[in-house]
């Protein structure tokens, strides 16, 4: 009888504070470290259950985890997840149990470019929350040199060419930094940018008549590109000494320059070539599964988190850059707001070619991309269409070996 | 402690052994597990299968000729330069004028310093920006900073890497020499000095003679760590100079192939054997024929 008691009160009281406060759980792969973990429930969460009553605990999760109890729960057809945030490749794979957002109320807009990538199957399985990428910054002085027509917020690689080219003669020096060193994200450079600004993908068109043209072109831009670059594995240091006044790498391997400097540099977006303009775009988002326990909670989770102010507060909190177009304006001055312009700028072309980092390959393809790289461009060999039909043979191998689909561009 | 266990340890015989065993555990756990290990890698498939196509593949590696070739020039011009260095630092240090440990001293410093520092080091040097550049533009003698470490100009680059390794691991050289001069009894070289033998003609055909025990393990000492340098060349060169110590890094580090890895260190280890090999051979029967 006492027993029966006890459990009765403890049913009382869980369903009078269940009801008080609203609780929902949100999974994520992202914001994993115990700091960040800290910073989303003490400065983002907190916030929203002050304002709407909703409480969400925030759980972290490593993938192998998150992908099982997607999985559990959706096999089962209940769950106690009520929303869910990963990386474009932690959600794709769930598609099916993964509700349709299409028309999910925002806190402020969102570039179509960067909606449409989670478009799956003709359903928006997810909201791009935030993003991550490469683009480039450049010293005020470059823009002395700047050719004649070239919109700085739209340049392509030919205008780059020349931009190059007129330092070069005007100074003397080779101004143009690109990092490829041992450690460098340099493979990312072109697979990402080369060869979809140029060709329209990362992999079918590897060894295509567009590619033996990218690579001429590439060997006409190095010569303008500051021979110690093979030694380069960040770009904020060479742009910090001046030995480059134009560079392209990772924010996070840009910001350290811009943060020490923040009168003299400026981020821009990456150049377009004949196809368009090829960028990586590293974007973690917001699902709601089939299963949530409350669906509209979740959906004024989504609202919140992507409004401006929240955006930025995620952008200082953790680094991750906003995907919301008016959060670039709201980003106070300093360093961020000027790599958050340029992430912003880039993000919203129209001209965008947007690609994603393999996954579940071998790290070989890396080296494949950079090989090329090294013969053809560091060391300037002819361009040989037999080298490259047997590196895109070995490179499809590896996708094969897999199982995995080709990345975007070439897999959308 | 019983009886039989003491007259074991105690026995003239065997206690060498006994004395001997930390040393061949630690060989055992540190040196030739991870080699064993290493040879399995290279040879065998995830599947179980033996198979040469880790070598097949890292032979057919678009850099591997590169770094095969750099390797081996690396070594070739290094040793023989620093070994005449560090015989002149360590007949210097040897004479014992006043001062002369201060010299050791100075010269053994950078052995307290690991490599990648030291090619750090280096790199603040030789960049467009860097030290020797500034002293030459202050002195006057250029215009505009020279690209020293340039894909473009391969011979500067290696350059740099010779003397940043030269400063780097010549001192080892130098205190294996000290050692062997140490050893080489004053009598031989008074003897010389009665008999007139002085100055070059007593280091030529008295002092040198009797180094080259020394000179010996000097030489395959550094002539292998010459073969697996690395760090420095990584952090002066980057991409620019290939070594086959830095390739079997990055198929193990930056693309997650230990097999390739393997055969990489492999190959080194047979090219390090070879090297030893000749050199014992080489000298010794040098040696045989001074003694004769």
């Amino acid at each position: 009888m006492r027993r029966f008691g006890i459990i009765a009160l403890a049913l009382l009281v869980g369903s009078v504070m269940g009801f008080a406060a609203q609780k929902i759980t949100w999974m994520s792969t992202q914001f994993v470290p115990i700091a960040e973990a800290e910073f989303i429930r003490n400065q983002v969460l907190a916030p929203f259950a002050e304002k709407t009553g909703i409480q969400v605990e925030f759980l972290g999760a490593e993938y192998a985890e998150f992908s099982s109890r997607i999985q559990a729960e959706y096999q089962a057809g209940k769950g106690e997840i009520a929303i869910l945030c990963g990386l474009h490749g932690d959600l794709a794979p769930f598609a099916e149990a993964l509700s349709d957002l299409k028309g999910t109320p925002l806190g402020g807009t969102i570039p179509e470019g960067l909606m449409k990538l989670g478009v799956i199957g003709g359903h928006q399985i997810y909201i791009p929350l935030v993003q991550a990428t490469y683009l480039m910054v450049v010293n005020k002085k470059a823009l002395d040199y700047l050719p004649e027509g070239a919109d700085i917020w739209a340049l392509t690689y030919d205008q780059l060419l020349q931009w190059a080219k007129n330092i070069y003669e005007a100074t003397g020096e080779k101004k143009l930094g690109i990092p490829a060193g041992p450690k460098s994200l340099l493979h990312r450079f072109i697979h990402g940018y080369l060869y979809p600004s140029f060709t329209g993908y990362q992999v079918l068109a590897f060894d295509a008549g567009a590619a033996v043209k990218m690579w001429k072109f590439m060997q006409e831009l190095w010569q303008y590109v500051n021979p110690a670059a093979p030694t380069w594995d960040a770009m904020d240091t060479p742009l910090l000494s001046e030995e480059v006044w134009i560079a392209w790498d990772h924010t996070a391997r840009l910001k350290q320059a811009i943060i020490e400097r923040p009168d003299d540099f400026i981020a821009i977006p990456s150049p377009a070539g004949p196809a368009g303009r090829g960028f990586i775009t590293v974007l973690a988002g917001l699902a709601i599964p089939k299963t949530s326990p409350d669906p509209d909670a979740a959906a004024k989770l989504i609202e919140y988190l992507t409004t401006p102010e929240v955006q930025v507060k995620i952008l200082q909190g953790v680094g991750f850059f906003p995907v919301v177009a008016e959060a670039a304006g709201a980003v106070p001055s300093g360093a961020l707001q000027i790599l958050a312009k340029g992430v912003s700028a880039q993000a919203s072309s129209p001209d965008a070619i947007v690609s994603f980092i393999p996954g579940g390959i071998s790290d070989e393809y890396k080296k494949i991309y950079k090989d090329t790289f090294f013969k053809f461009v560091i060391k300037g060999e002819p361009v040989d269409v037999k080298f490259l039909r047997q590196q895109a043979t070995r490179l499809r191998q590896l996708y094969l070996e897999a199982d995995a689909p080709y990345p975007a561009p070439d897999g959308s | 402690m019983n009886a039989g266990l003491r007259k074991l340890l105690g026995t003239d015989t065997l206690l060498p052994y006994w004395l001997l065993l930390p040393t061949l555990a630690f060989i055992g756990v540190f040196f030739l597990t991870p080699l064993v290990k290493a040879i399995i890698l290279a040879f065998r498939s995830d599947s179980g299968t033996l198979t040469l196509e880790y070598f097949r593949r890292m032979v057919a590696d678009t850099r591997f000729l590169d770094a095969l070739k750099y390797t081996f020039l690396l070594a070739i011009t290094i040793v023989p330069i620093q070994v005449v260095t560090a015989l002149a630092m360590a007949l210097l240090v040897n004479t014992g004028f006043k001062g002369s440990r201060f010299f050791l001293y100075l010269f053994a410093l950078p052995l307290g310093i690991s490599d990648l520092a030291a090619g750090l080091i280096w790199l603040s040097v030789f960049t467009q920006h860097g030290f020797l550049n500034s002293v030459l533009y202050h002195l006057g003698v250029i215009q505009r900073p020279i690209y020293f470490i340039s894909y473009q100009n391969i011979g500067l680059t290696f350059l740099a890497v010779v003397v940043a390794e030269h400063w780097r691991a010549t001192a080892i050289v130098m205190v294996i020499l000290v050692a062997g001069l140490q050893m080489i009894s004053k009598d031989y070289l008074e003897a010389a000095e009665v008999l007139g033998a002085r100055g070059w003609k007593k280091i030529w055909y008295v002092i040198l003679p009797l180094l080259k025990p020394s000179l010996q393990s000097a030489l395959i000492i550094r002539t292998i760590f010459a073969l697996q340098t690395f760090a420095v060349v990584l952090a002066l060169a980057g991409d620019i100079i290939p070594v086959l110590a830095g390739e079997a890094y990055f198929w193990h580090f930056l693309y997650h192939n230990s097999h390739i890895a393997s055969a990489y260190a492999v190959l080194l280890m047979a090219i390090s054997i070879a090297m030893t090999w000749g050199y014992l051979r080489f000298l010794r029967s040098r040696m045989e024929v001074i003694r004769g």
